[in-house]
């Protein structure tokens, strides 16, 4: 059995979250409201207390607010020597009337700040922490931390080795969710703990040069295909964020899916060389005494109770090992290498469809495999380019902090799209007589091994029926550790004429962005190498190139600093095609026939561009 | 006419969660009813409540406890 890890997280929030826009509604603004005080920090306490009946030990993220609040240091300090928990330093929890009246702002993310601004804010928090406590702390956090950030407070404070540094998939998707008023754009980041690279947070290091000093985790830990989909905020290891959804029987009260997210977690040990992770981290303003929409206290107090003693009892049972963020911090520094990927088979455990996708996330790439769609890629991520992405007041992105795509199915279409036009995905077309079957029409499901330091997805085989043949076809994905290539190979195990052969059409369909909206293309460079070299430089004129035997087939993104490239077994032929304005894509490809019990492979491979 | 408020609970607009909008709606206590300020949706509490419970509709394995997570 593998060794599952928890993190639970407790930050007394003198102001939560919510609460002001709640509690307070109809109420001019009273950020010292000495009510609101008295009851963020009974919500602590009784975190705490959930916490420790169940055995379980916390990492409590003070807050600068916190720092000014006696009873909630004393707090800390007795919960430290009687449970062991760690006391670390937030950076949420901002806003309070000292915050205030230093500087002279309502902003409170951390990472929207200007680079002179976080400086002196990091140095201001540290300073009281230590103040108050006598120690720098070895952990802190937001909701997400740009590498900028990370490196200055690794500078400044090289005690710091764990930071909570992103929340999956927090993007366009709960910013649309919260009415277009949330603005915690951070897609295309890791779902779990990794080593961030110093050029970015997103990007896992490949090695000690790049190192940014931390080990990162998530901020929560999210369903793996509704938090694709839907509203982060309902899929994750917070049981209110379960309620959020309202996936729970409004009669019983009862929530079966959040131990099924947490089971299903614990599941991935076998992908990950026997160890899995789960954070819980829930801000006071989530147990208000008002109630959290349409959830009365009460539920919300049994929620959170509820997923305490689930976890407490997993650990009396021998099945977890619950551990503070900095604990946690020095384990993954031993159980994990820079190259080691982090993989997740995932099913569908809420909608009942039985949709199964795959990921994969290591310093050159993040990949999501769909085997709904017969093993198409439908999300990917250039780490290998290590983008250099400033976010915060004074840069080029005062709050996009996602990693940029490739691929995303949900914002640049996948298979299906309207009237015209392609959308960004990584499949392969079987054609036979005019006739043409895409494997993101076959449904299957995948299976997992590991060779040396490949990974490797064997897809149960699909039928591709034509009108006078059926193909029997077998895919099997290969990721190899510290490469930053996928291989795919395409196997026809049994064809109805044995001596028919069929055309393979291995495509990937991409462009770039962070957000549902298209960026520029010009200037894209679109090259087929071999026998000699054929170009497009990207002006949405729907243009084709080809070549025979070609070695690769590639595109360059200035943008992104990123060249992402396709080479296939001998013989097939090798195409670009540019986009239009109403299709604003390229696409790379290889051509091959291909006979019964022939494998056709090609490889992807992503690197930075010079 | 009076200004609207939040009512007992702070209810969400079940027409604007279908399509994952999390929208508070405001009470209107001349008419007892609930009202969306960014969709048309009107309702008393018990349609409102009936409205939820539409919303779980597309969580087909809600109620479901499972025990495997792969297709081994």
């Amino acid at each position: 059995m593998g060794e599952f890890i928890l993190n639970v997280i407790h930050r007394p929030e003198m102001v939560p979250e919510y609460s002001a826009t709640v509690t307070g509604h109809g109420k001019e603004e009273d950020i010292g409201d000495k009510k609101l005080l008295t009851e963020s920090l009974d919500i602590f306490k009784t975190q705490q207390r959930l916490a420790h009946e169940n055995g379980l030990k916390v990492t409590i993220h003070m807050t600068y607010a916190a720092l000014f609040n006696d009873e909630a240091v004393q707090i800390a300090k007795d919960d430290h020597e009687k449970y062991g928990d760690e006391i670390a330093l937030s950076l949420l929890g901002l806003p309070c009337e000292q915050f205030r009246d230093k500087y002279k702002t309502k902003d409170f993310c951390i990472w929207m700040f200007s680079m002179e601004d976080k400086k002196t804010i990091v140095d201001d928090v540290f300073a009281k922490f230590h103040e108050r406590f006598g120690f720098y702390p070895e952990s802190t956090g937001s909701y997400y931390m740009d590498a900028e950030l990370t490196n200055y407070i690794k500078e400044k404070y090289p005690m710091v080795k764990c930071a909570i540094a992103t929340c999956w998939e927090e993007g366009p998707k709960a910013y649309h969710t919260c009415n277009n008023s949330w603005y915690t754009l951070f897609d295309g980041g890791p779902w779990a703990p990794w080593i961030p690279s110093k050029q970015n947070t997103h990007a896992p290091a490949a090695d000690e040069a790049e190192d940014s000093g931390i080990v990162a985790i998530p901020h929560l830990s999210r369903d793996l295909l509704a938090c694709y989909d839907g509203n982060g905020s309902n899929f994750g290891t917070h049981p209110q964020n379960v309620l959020r959804g309202m996936i729970y029987d409004s009669k019983t009260w009862e929530f079966p899916y959040l131990y099924n997210l947490i089971d299903q977690y614990r599941a991935q040990e076998k992908y990950n060389n026997g160890y899995a992770y789960n954070m819980m981290f829930v801000g006071p303003g989530w147990m208000n005494k008002m109630g959290r929409w349409e959830a009365p206290y009460e539920l919300l107090l049994k929620s959170y109770s509820d997923g305490c003693k689930y976890y407490g009892g997993l650990k009396k049972e021998g099945k977890l090992i619950d551990m503070t963020m900095s604990e946690f911090a020095d384990y993954y520094r031993k159980k994990k290498s820079y190259t080691e990927p982090e993989c997740a088979l995932w099913r569908d455990i809420l909608y009942g469809s039985d949709k199964q996708l795959f990921w994969y996330t290591d310093p050159y790439m993040r990949a999501g495999v769909n085997m709904d769609q017969g093993g198409a890629i439908f999300d990917l991520r250039p780490y290998a380019a290590k983008l250099k992405w400033e976010v915060g007041i004074g840069t080029k992105h005062v709050q996009d902090a996602s990693y940029p795509f490739l691929i995303q199915e949900k914002y640049r279409a996948g298979y299906f799209t309207h009237y015209a036009g392609e959308g960004t995905i990584r499949s392969a077309k079987i054609c036979y007589q005019g006739e043409e079957v895409d494997l993101c029409l076959c449904r299957t499901k995948a299976h997992f091994s590991q060779e040396g330091n490949t990974r490797i997805l064997t897809l149960d085989p699909v039928d591709i029926e034509f009108y006078d043949l059926t193909v029997k076809l077998q895919t099997k994905l290969y990721f190899a550790e510290g490469e930053g290539t996928i291989r795919i190979t395409r196997e026809i195990l049994e064809m109805s004429r044995p001596d028919a052969q069929v055309e393979i059409n291995e495509y990937m369909v991409a462009c770039y962005g962070t957000t549902e909206y298209p960026e520029d293309m010009s200037g894209i460079l679109l090259r087929c190498e071999g026998s000699e070299t054929k170009e497009i430089v990207y002006e949405y004129k729907c243009r084709e190139e080809s070549l025979a035997d070609a070695k690769e087939v590639s595109a360059v993104i200035p943008a992104i600093e990123t060249k992402v490239s396709m080479r296939a077994s001998e013989g097939a032929e090798g195409y670009v095609r540019e986009g239009y304005a109403f299709s604003p894509m390229f696409t790379l490809g290889y051509k091959k026939q291909v006979s019964e019990k022939e494998v056709f492979a090609t490889w992807l491979k992503l690197e930075k561009a010079d | 006419m009076a200004q609207a408020g939040k009512g007992r609970l702070n209810y969400r607009c079940p027409a604007c969660f279908m399509r994952d909008l999390d929208i508070d709606m405001f009470y209107d206590k001349e008419k007892d009813e609930y009202y969306c300020l960014r969709c048309q949706y009107t309702g008393k509490e018990k349609d409102v409540l009936e409205g939820n419970e539409m919303v779980r509709t597309k969580y087909g394995a809600m109620y479901q406890r499972f025990t495997k997570f792969d297709f081994d």
